[in-house]
């Protein structure tokens, strides 16, 4: 073999697997006449997403001149890819994710305003719910349309409620470590409880409302104005002591779990309540549950719950034609059968607050939360490093259930979310 | 102590086997203690699928189930294109495996065998390549695979991987160990650096090229975060990203369906590498790879 | 050094005649050679490596978020880093996961190899497999499967250790032992890639070696001390290496059992990495923190190399 056969040769593996990438890639180019293609990645996977599939294939039925087509990925993961894709250039025209989510991408330039669409009558845009709408709102500019605004309730097991004789929901918080005392039950009398009354996770709780659910009902806050850090407050440390002596001391709900935990003790029927979102729905089904929902008991000055909330937004889009057919789908999404029937589909409360509640009676569990929407209130609306302030305030009560001082944590927290919210 | 001279002496000059020894024994005992931990976690992992949801979350728990069910399993099989996804995965796994052996063995070699300007510099920097954490390039090679139109296809999940500075300093050490008598009497003989490569270092490579295969087999097989970002559609997707998919609401995926979900996608490497195994193992147990 | 760097003989054609003229060409044809036996993977390397690294580092000195306008920042990231208590308690966090990895991820590797290398213990290629068997199921999984053996409500291995009056409550949740757990993780899933290593290399130490030394009366532990680990020095550096390198970029299974927790003990550099650029789409940031890493890691792999090199004279 001659060295001018090596050349040829291994230039030849070069340029042979050159070639078999190559041919791998197939890739459609648009043609400039044809419908407006949009993709929308949503994370709507239950029935919930068969509902949206629907109503976006009613849509592209509807026009003819505009072909949406959806990729569906669980949340998170639209989290981890959403990134990647816009700083190629290869992301959705349309994004739904978690409404605490939006504001960091919007704060720095991946999304449309939509300040022109919500001026438009025609849009119903005005009738969404105004807590739904603060949380797509950053800096003053609204930057997506709300999918999802549901306040945290507590979830119960009918069953067990019926065992120790209890038949009403508790309505405060006296009421609800009362309950949950009759609730808890240690049999074999080792500190260790077989059924606890109720589950309150100290981190990663549902939809991160838990402990900002429990701030409210005193008349605490976390964050002011989107700017503010207010959780160092007299309010707070009430209600932190309040809780830690129920959780830690009358050991009525497990220590250390998180909201996943939570879910999974819930269904396992080891706990009579938890706090949960309209899932939990379908987790009591699967584990065979009888279920009750009730809203979070009042506090000693407010009664409210941290709500969770979906958007969607439109990304930054070059050719404006784009960014009106997204808006046109957008307006279709909010008209009064869709806002119906995807209320009814997703289990979630209509967005838009002059449907009538009869027109959702149907859905005994839409039309329970329905009855609690005026509790709701937004996480977090317009604080754009929402994930610094939120895992402050995760270490703030897992340090305080833990046993640490209550008054040296909440000025740690202050300081580590006023130093989020300065960016 | 000090004075050993390190002669090289082949297998056959070990010594007589002296009788089983006491210390044998324990060391015998004392290992199969290490294999019931060390495949606790597997037996888990296998029992816990076939588990109905009931016994995954009873108090005390069992390591067997008291009840078998598929239920686990068949929700996997029914929600997912399971047949595309292990197409996919296989696709994957394995044209990664290919390039990245051809790629970096005939790479390793040069570094290994050939006295060119710059080695050590060209050596030096492949290490350091290894050192940055692949969140920090991630986005950059994205941005790479887009421009050249491969999202979404086999070819942006392989190229990127088709060659990897690990594979390369790993054969790289080896070839350094081979015996270079051969290679010089070929050379001698006038035969090319291509015709050494491909006729006499390749074929005493095999335990290691299987050592580097296995190992980048598995590791593509099991990456979750790459076909995740590279693919967003999900019928291009590899096992493994395909199963962030069984996610339930709230974010919940049960034990025992993932369990059941993990079973599958560790079966077909376990299948094959028990196939694999007696070839692998023993060849390496035999001739070594020096590292 | 030597071994890294490698010292040993490489062929040089022999010159045939002449002087300095011939003998350059004969170094420019070998340049040659080299060349397209590297220019597929220098090429692949090149594009997919050598470039999003420069790409990183550009964007280090940028308030980048991926997308959108980015302004240029000089050193400000850099500054950052150093200034930020998270961070330096993140590098801190880092150096104990390095710690609770690499040697127990070697030793044991090591010490099962030299058991299942004796030729006298019966089913030697059944602990071979065995061992190895971890190795093929992903991090995420077994951070998975580990989850639950050890959850406090439901696992088995808990409740096992709680029979036998050892408590660990829910150690993913306490900040002294969430590392460890973490740490243990890893090395259960990595340990029989070292180990396969170690058992290859250990077929490369002549037998007449230890017959030399049972000779001169030395007993087991002398044999391992004088023969073994000299002559398995290679070897060593390099798992050492990798299994350092693997420690510093520690993630997934951090990212399926703890999220960074309880209270940030769990929080390592590459989580932060992650958080920076993917949470609060800081890239620049991000990117600065990784070639910080890259630093580190560097400095670390030369003590390495110093120390084992060292190691390898004094036997010489």
């Amino acid at each position: 073999m001659t060295r001018n056969r090596t050349v040829t040769t291994v230039a030849a593996v070069a340029a042979a697997s050159a070639l078999m990438l190559a041919g791998c890639s197939a890739d459609g180019t648009e043609s400039s006449d044809g419908p407006i293609e949009l993709t929308f990645w949503h994370g709507y996977t239950e029935a919930d997403g068969d509902v949206l599939e629907q109503i976006v294939a009613d849509f592209n039925a509807e026009n003819p001149d505009i072909v949406i087509s959806t990729e569906i990925n669980p949340w998170a993961v639209i989290d981890d890819t959403l990134l990647p894709a816009l700083s190629a250039g290869t992301g959705p025209d349309i994004v739904a994710m978690p409404a605490e989510r939006l504001p960091v991408y919007a704060d720095r330039g991946a999304f449309a305003s939509l300040d022109e669409f919500y001026a438009d009558p025609a849009n119903n845009a005005g009738a969404v719910n105004p807590g739904a709408v603060d949380m797509i709102t950053v800096n003053g500019t609204a930057y997506g349309v709300p999918t999802g605004f549901v306040p945290l309730a507590v979830y119960f097991n009918k069953a067990l409620f019926e065992a120790a004789g209890i038949t009403e929901a508790p309505t405060t918080w006296d009421d609800w470590v009362s309950v949950s005392e009759q609730l808890t039950i240690d049999e074999n009398g080792d500190g260790t409880p077989e059924q606890y009354g109720v589950i309150l996770p100290d981190h990663a709780t549902v939809a991160n409302g838990l402990w900002p659910s429990l701030f409210y009902g005193n008349g605490g806050e976390i964050v002011e104005g989107g700017d503010t850090a207010v959780i160092d407050s007299p309010e707070n440390a009430e209600t932190l002591e309040f809780w830690r002596d129920a959780i830690v001391e009358s050991a009525i709900s497990p220590t250390g779990v998180d909201g996943i935990e939570a879910d999974s003790i819930f269904s396992s029927g080891r706990a009579a309540m938890t706090i949960g979102g309209p899932w939990m729905v379908f987790i009591a089904a699967d584990n065979g549950i009888d279920y009750g929902i009730a809203p979070i008991p009042a506090g000693p000055v407010d009664q409210a719950a941290s709500a969770i909330g979906v958007s969607m937004a439109i990304t930054q889009q070059e050719d404006p034609a784009r960014q009106a057919a997204a808006e046109k789908f957008f307006a279709y999404f909010l008209n009064d059968d869709n806002a119906v029937a995807w209320s009814l589909g997703s289990g979630w409360p209509p967005l838009r607050t002059d449907i009538a509640a009869d027109s959702v009676a149907d859905n005994a569990t839409v039309a329970a939360l329905t009855s609690m929407a005026e509790f709701g209130r937004p996480l977090l609306p317009g604080v754009v490093n929402s994930v610094d302030v939120l895992t402050a305030v995760d270490n703030l009560t897992q340090q305080v259930m833990a046993g640490g001082d209550i008054d040296a944590l909440l000025a740690e927290a202050q300081a580590e979310i006023e130093a989020a919210l300065a960016g | 102590m000090t004075a050993l001279a390190p002669t090289r002496v082949g297998a056959l000059a070990r010594g007589p086997r002296p009788r089983l020894k006491p210390t044998t024994a324990f060391a015998f005992i004392g290992l199969l203690a290490a294999v019931a931990l060390v495949l606790l976690p597997i037996a888990s992992i296998v029992f816990t699928a076939f588990k109905p949801t009931g016994e995954v979350n009873a108090f005390p728990p069992t390591l067997l189930p008291e009840q078998w069910t598929f239920a686990n399993v068949e929700r996997i099989t029914t929600e997912l294109p399971f047949a595309r996804l292990i197409l996919n995965s296989v696709i994957f796994a394995g044209g990664v495996t290919a390039f990245a052996l051809v790629f970096d063995s005939l790479a390793a070699y040069a570094l290994a065998r050939i006295d060119f300007r710059g080695r050590t510099v060209l050596l030096i920097v492949i290490i350091a390549s290894l050192m940055i954490p692949f969140q920090a390039t991630l986005i950059p090679v994205y941005q790479v695979v887009a421009d050249l139109g491969w999202v979404n296809t086999y070819a942006g999940l392989i190229a990127p991987r088709a060659a990897d500075a690990f594979g390369i300093f790993f054969l790289r050490q080896f070839f350094l160990a081979l015996p270079r008598d051969i290679d010089n009497a070929a050379r001698i003989d006038g035969a090319s650096e291509f015709r050494i490569f491909r006729s006499i270092v390749i074929p005493n490579a095999i335990p290691a090229l299987m050592t580097l295969g296995i190992f980048t087999f598995v590791n593509n097989w099991n990456d979750l975060l790459w076909p995740l970002v590279f693919t967003t559609q999900r019928e291009m997707g590899t096992l493994t990203s395909g199963l962030t998919l069984l996610t339930g609401p709230g974010g919940i995926i049960p034990y025992g369906v993932m369990m059941a979900g993990s079973l599958i996608a560790i079966l077909p490497l376990l299948v094959a590498f028990l196939i694999v195994q007696r070839t692998f193992i023993e060849s390496i147990a035999t001739t070594g790879v020096k590292g | 050094m030597t071994s890294l760097t490698g010292s040993r003989p490489t062929y040089r054609p022999p010159a045939p005649l002449g002087g300095r003229p011939r003998r350059r060409s004969a170094q420019d044809k070998r340049d040659r050679t080299a060349l397209l036996f590297l220019a597929p993977a220098l090429i692949v390397l090149g594009v997919f490596v050598a470039w999003p690294m420069v790409s990183a580092l550009r964007l280090s000195f940028t308030d980048a978020s991926g997308f959108g306008v980015e302004n240029w920042v000089g050193f400000d990231n850099y500054a950052r880093i150093f200034a930020d208590a998270d961070i330096l308690s993140a590098l801190f966090n880092t150096v104990w996961y390095l710690v609770l990895f690499t040697p127990p991820a070697v030793a044991v590797a090591l010490g099962l190899a030299l058991a299942v290398n004796n030729p006298r213990l019966p089913f030697r290629s059944f602990f071979r497999t065995a061992f190895f068997v971890p190795f093929i199921v992903s991090l995420a999984v077994s951070a998975f499967a580990w989850g639950y053996l050890l959850d406090p409500n439901v696992g088995l291995l808990n409740y096992w250790l709680s029979s036998i009056g050892i408590r660990i409550g829910n150690p993913l949740q306490d900040p002294n032992l969430a590392m460890p757990v973490v740490a243990l993780v890893a090395v259960w899933k990595s340990f029989g890639f070292y180990f396969v290593i170690f058992l290859a290399g250990l077929q490369d130490v002549p037998a007449s070696l230890y017959e030399a030394a049972r000779v001169d009366g030395a007993g087991p532990w002398a044999r391992f001390r004088n023969v073994t680990l000299p002559m398995l020095s290679n070897t060593l550096a390099f798992v050492m290496i990798f299994a350092m390198i693997a420690a510093l970029q520690a993630f997934d299974q951090i990212y399926v059992m703890t999220g960074g927790g309880p209270f940030g003990s769990t929080q390592t550099i590459v989580m932060e990495i992650y958080e920076s650029g993917f949470r609060r789409l800081e890239l620049g940031f991000a990117s600065a923190l990784s070639y910080v890493l890259l630093a580190a890691t560097l400095l670390l792999s030369i003590v390495q190399f110093v120390f084992f090199g060292r190691r390898e004279r004094d036997l010489t």
